[in-house]
């Protein structure tokens, strides 16, 4: 060996590292580092790589009954010992341990001092005895549960997670805004840094009593001047800003999000207000229902799994259907008039029929049959059969679209008689009746029966007049 | 064409030398990589992520873009950006401080004197939302309310080549895909039997600069990309129509020799571009059908082409384009571009412009209200604007008659309306000289990272790999602005 450490000296130090480490953990509350010291603990982070490799190497040739080489042993001890010590270190900065911490000190600790057991048996020859390969196994065990540990303080609890989608199933229907929601964006986008076991600038994010208390700085919500409260502040400085959170590199709120918690802290940061309590047309109440709204782009994630085969198979050049996003089976299905139309064409399509969310079948001439076919695609959501041969008896087929949000059947016969089938359209957000036979006392009658659909009947006259001149504007409202 | 592509890609030309170099990289790295990505072996050559072509990345609000280029690049303080101080300055040398020393094409920067010129137009203000507009655009006006003026937008390029070849692919210099031909490559064809790139040109009176076919290529894509431009008149594209004495089905026989010959051809030497050809052909036979139906505007009814202004009746104007943009775009066609030429106005603006914005005024807004009445503004992103702004200062001799302005990028006016843009607001804004600005910039490559995010794409995520690198539209730049989005 070119390069031996003296046995005497080596076992001094191993002892005396072990010896000061049991020292800090038991008069841990008593120490007061000084600021060089305090320093070392920075360096954790980057040498506890090198236990955990040597350790894992030494045990690894140790238990194929291999002699370990050198002085790997006594490296791969003093390593140990140092990381432990800077750990403790660097762990007497945070104010609280919250669980995550103390069972990573523990670990590492425990670790560390069953590394120096090993080292001592191993110096008295008793390497390859029965209960040093168990000793050995063990330190195995607890390096990869220390590492977990320590990984999740820096990385998050679920940093090895699968990636998961971004679900909005647990938000409930009347969600209090704090819980479901606030906490909901400051546990993906903050809480990684601001934990009790990761207090980035000594601020807590995860209780709402810290959330508003605030860090180094001093307070981050001040319900007195909600404008002021530095934790807006830093949301809306510019991204290239160094106070800018979260920071530049990490996932940043959406302007919604960040637009939900100014409004949510403006009216008072409360911890039990509700989307109920909120007035109809508080500004909050928009942004919690934009928020919530992929909840609905979910509901597709429930469609039958459609096989892209089978979408091939039904395509043709004048039928076009495909996904509308890459991550789901929700389908669009449009249709651009065939030379020789049928209404098989249409009906054939019964397979999918679950997985239509959008349907254009607009300028082809469909009847009853067509009509029958599209009361069976349930899950629709935007139909478009303007400039089609539906009638008011045809229509009442799609009173089983209860998720029906857009319906074009402009251009068409409908008269006022539909506005029953129509009405029953629960869903129904947006209409487009313009140049129909439904007169504008019907449109008034459907208003009143549900207020909430958009009627669209054509161009405000007002603003027809502008564009078209006078006479013509006559003649065309005549022939209408 | 074929020369285009790099040999690489093909996988029969790999000569002995390429074959062991890969070889012994490769089996290494391919055990590894296996274990690692299952998907690893999956065709997938062009893209970087694992994101599928031909479907969104998620779900989008807009389906479709009509862009109503103004080429030759409108002035800003003339359409949208109002500037009082102007008026109140008429005359007076733009101040050192306001211009900082930043640089002027070759057509003024031997002005002694830069006399801010005031607006040739008044300004009011429209709708609920209270938009400002040009007495030029009266019917903009009345539609304001639909519209997100943006009067915060600069660009890099001073000259009207680079600066629309920037607008349209990304990048000053030509070569590039066009935005239409990115959208067609990452959403594939919603028709099949009509192109997903349509070019629609007309040209005003007013002093115009060129449009080239480079503005609408597929740059490195695949050629079935590119725009196709459809003129106005009884072959709107042109040798489509078969010649007299040819029927249908003969041209069918023909076409599937021809096509059995490519393919043999293809088997020999893997180039790709003969399948986009074979397709193409199949394409164009369709297109004899579908293309005179599409753009036959005699087909709409009185109240709507009178909508669109006198215009529309005379072939090849704007707003007959206008209207045919709504019929292709009903028809499933992706990104429809209109070019209106005429906007350079380096002298006689009030009266250039005045003509140019009588020849789109209506009609822009017209196709607004009638996409609405249509219920297609929801998913149907139209786009009005020029290549760069143009200067406060006069060009020319000092008269309100005949005055002229220089070309601006620093600041520049555009309107967006429809498929998931914010209706009724004015987003950003400049310094009161209307030079600088001081709010909300907004970057070429931020519009187009916008423009793509309201088509269901993340811009970072549609790439090509091409000569060794990943081409984006916006290059290595661009944010989404997330403040006009709905």
């Amino acid at each position: 060996m070119a390069f031996t450490i003296k046995k005497s000296w080596s076992d001094a130090l191993v002892f005396g590292l072990s010896v000061f480490l049991i020292f800090c953990l038991i008069f841990e509350s008593y120490i007061e580092l000084p600021l060089l010291v305090a320093w070392l603990g920075n360096w954790h982070p980057l040498v506890l790589h090198f236990p955990i490799v040597l350790l894992i190497l030494t045990v690894c040739i140790s238990l194929f009954n291999k002699n370990i080489p050198g002085n790997l042993l006594t490296i791969t001890t003093l390593t140990s010992l140092f990381t432990a010590i800077t750990g403790f270190f660097l762990s007497l900065g945070a104010n609280t341990k919250g669980d995550i911490l103390f069972w990573h000190q523990w670990l590492g600790a425990g670790l560390a001092l069953l590394t120096a057991l090993w080292y001592w048996l191993d110096g008295n020859q008793l390497g390859q005895h029965m209960l040093t390969k168990i000793l050995q196994l063990s330190i195995v065990i607890i390096t990869v549960f220390t590492g977990h540990y320590g990984g999740m303080i820096t990385h998050g609890e679920d940093f090895l997670a699968l990636p998961k989608r971004d679900d909005f199933k647990d938000i409930p229907k009347k969600p209090i805004i704090y819980e479901h929601i606030v906490a909901r964006i400051i546990d993906e986008k903050c809480a990684s840094c601001h934990n009790p076991n990761k207090q980035k600038g000594e601020y807590i994010m995860t209780s709402l009593s810290d959330l508003i208390k605030g860090g180094k700085i001093g307070k981050a919500i001040d319900l007195e001047h909600p404008e002021k409260s530095e934790l807006l502040k830093r949301l809306h400085l510019p991204r290239e800003d160094e106070g800018h959170m979260p920071p530049s590199e990490k996932k940043q709120l959406t302007s919604i999000e960040i637009k939900l918690i100014e409004e949510w802290i403006r009216l008072g940061a409360s911890d039990t207000l509700q989307l109920n309590h909120l007035k109809s047309d508080s500004p909050l109440e928009a942004l919690v229902k934009t928020y919530i709204q992929p909840d609905e782009k979910l509901s597709w994630s429930k469609l039958p799994e459609i096989d892209k085969n089978i979408i091939k198979n039904l395509s043709t050049e004048y039928l076009t259907i495909k996904r509308l996003a890459s991550n789901n089976d929700a389908l669009s299905l449009n249709m651009y008039s065939p030379p020789k139309y049928s209404s098989e064409m249409v009906t054939d399509l019964s397979p999918i029929a679950q997985n239509i969310i959008t349907m254009d079948l607009s300028s082809l001439p469909i009847s009853g049959k067509e009509l029958a076919f599209i009361s069976t695609c349930i899950n629709l959501e935007k139909l478009e059969i303007d400039r089609t041969l539906v009638n008011d008896s045809t229509i009442t087929h799609l009173k089983t679209l209860n998720k029906l949000k857009v319906l074009k059947i402009f251009d068409t016969n409908i008269t006022d008689a539909s506005i029953e089938t129509l009405n029953e359209l629960q869903n129904l957000e947006k209409l487009f009746i313009k140049n129909t036979k439904i007169t504008d006392k019907g449109i008034s009658r459907l208003q009143k029966l549900s207020s909430s659909i958009q009627i669209s009947h054509g161009i405000h006259e007002d603003i027809l007049s502008y564009f078209v001149k006078d006479s013509v504007v006559k003649s065309i409202k005549e022939k209408e | 064409m074929v020369n285009k592509k790099d040999n690489t890609e093909n996988p029969l030309k790999i000569n002995r030398r390429h074959f062991f170099s890969q070889l012994s990289v490769g089996i290494g790295s391919i055990a590894l990589g296996s274990l690692l990505i299952p998907d690893l072996f999956k065709s997938n050559n062009q893209t970087l992520g694992s994101k599928p072509l031909g479907i969104p990345h998620f779900a989008p609000k807009a389906k479709r873009v009509i862009y109503l280029f103004q080429a030759g690049a409108p002035s800003q303080l003339e359409t949208f950006d109002y500037k009082p101080t102007l008026i109140k300055r008429m005359g007076e040398d733009l101040p050192d401080s306001v211009r900082n020393g930043q640089r002027l094409t070759g057509m003024t920067s031997g002005q002694d004197k830069f006399p801010l010129m005031p607006s040739a137009a008044g300004f009011k203000q429209y709708g609920q939302s209270g938009a400002w507009i040009s007495d030029f655009f009266p019917h903009m006006g009345k539609i304001a309310d639909e519209l997100c003026i943006i009067n915060s937008m600069h660009t890099d390029a001073i000259n009207h080549d680079p600066a629309i070849t920037f607008f349209q692919t990304g990048s000053q210099q030509s070569g590039r895909p066009s935005i239409g031909s990115w959208l067609s490559y990452g959403l594939g064809n919603e028709n099949q039997n009509l192109p997903s790139f349509v070019v629609l040109t007309s040209r005003g009176k007013g002093n115009s600069q060129g449009l080239y076919s480079k503005l609408w290529s597929s740059g490195f894509l695949d050629s079935k990309h590119q725009g196709v431009l459809m003129r106005s008149g009884k072959e709107p594209v042109l040798y489509l129509n078969d010649p007299d004495g040819l029927s249908r089905s003969d041209k069918r026989h023909l076409l599937d020799h021809v096509s059995s010959l490519n393919k043999m051809h293809h088997v020999e030497t893997g180039d790709d571009e003969i399948e986009s050809r074979i397709a193409q052909y199949e394409m164009a036979y369709r297109m004899q059908m579908s293309v005179p139906d599409v753009m036959d505007i005699k087909k709409e009814p009185e109240s709507i082409t009178k909508l669109y202004g006198e215009d529309v009746q005379v072939a090849g104007t704007f707003a007959a384009n206008a209207l045919r943009a709504r019929r292709l775009a009903e028809s499933g066609v992706r990104f429809i571009q209109l070019y209106h030429q005429g906007w350079d106005q380096h002298g006689n603006l009030p009266s250039e412009m005045a003509g140019q914005a009588k020849d789109v005024d209506q009609a822009s807004a017209a196709l607004i209200l009638d996409l609405k009445q249509r219920g297609m503004l929801d998913d149907t992103l139209v786009i009005w604007g020029g290549e760069f702004g143009r200067t406060n200062y006069c060009q020319g001799k000092f008269d309100p008659k005949t005055f002229g302005r220089d070309h601006h990028p620093r600041a520049f006016s555009i309107w967006m309306a429809g498929g998931g843009i914010k209706p009724g607001i004015t987003y950003g804004q400049t310094d009161e000289f209307g030079y600088n600005v001081v709010k909300n910039p907004v970057h070429m490559h931020d519009f187009h990272a916008t423009l793509m995010h309201a088509m269901g794409i993340d811009h970072e995520q549609l790439t090509y790999k091409y000569q060794g690198r990943r081409f984006k539209l916006t290059d290595i730049a661009g944010n989404v602005i997330n403040d006009i989005l709905t």
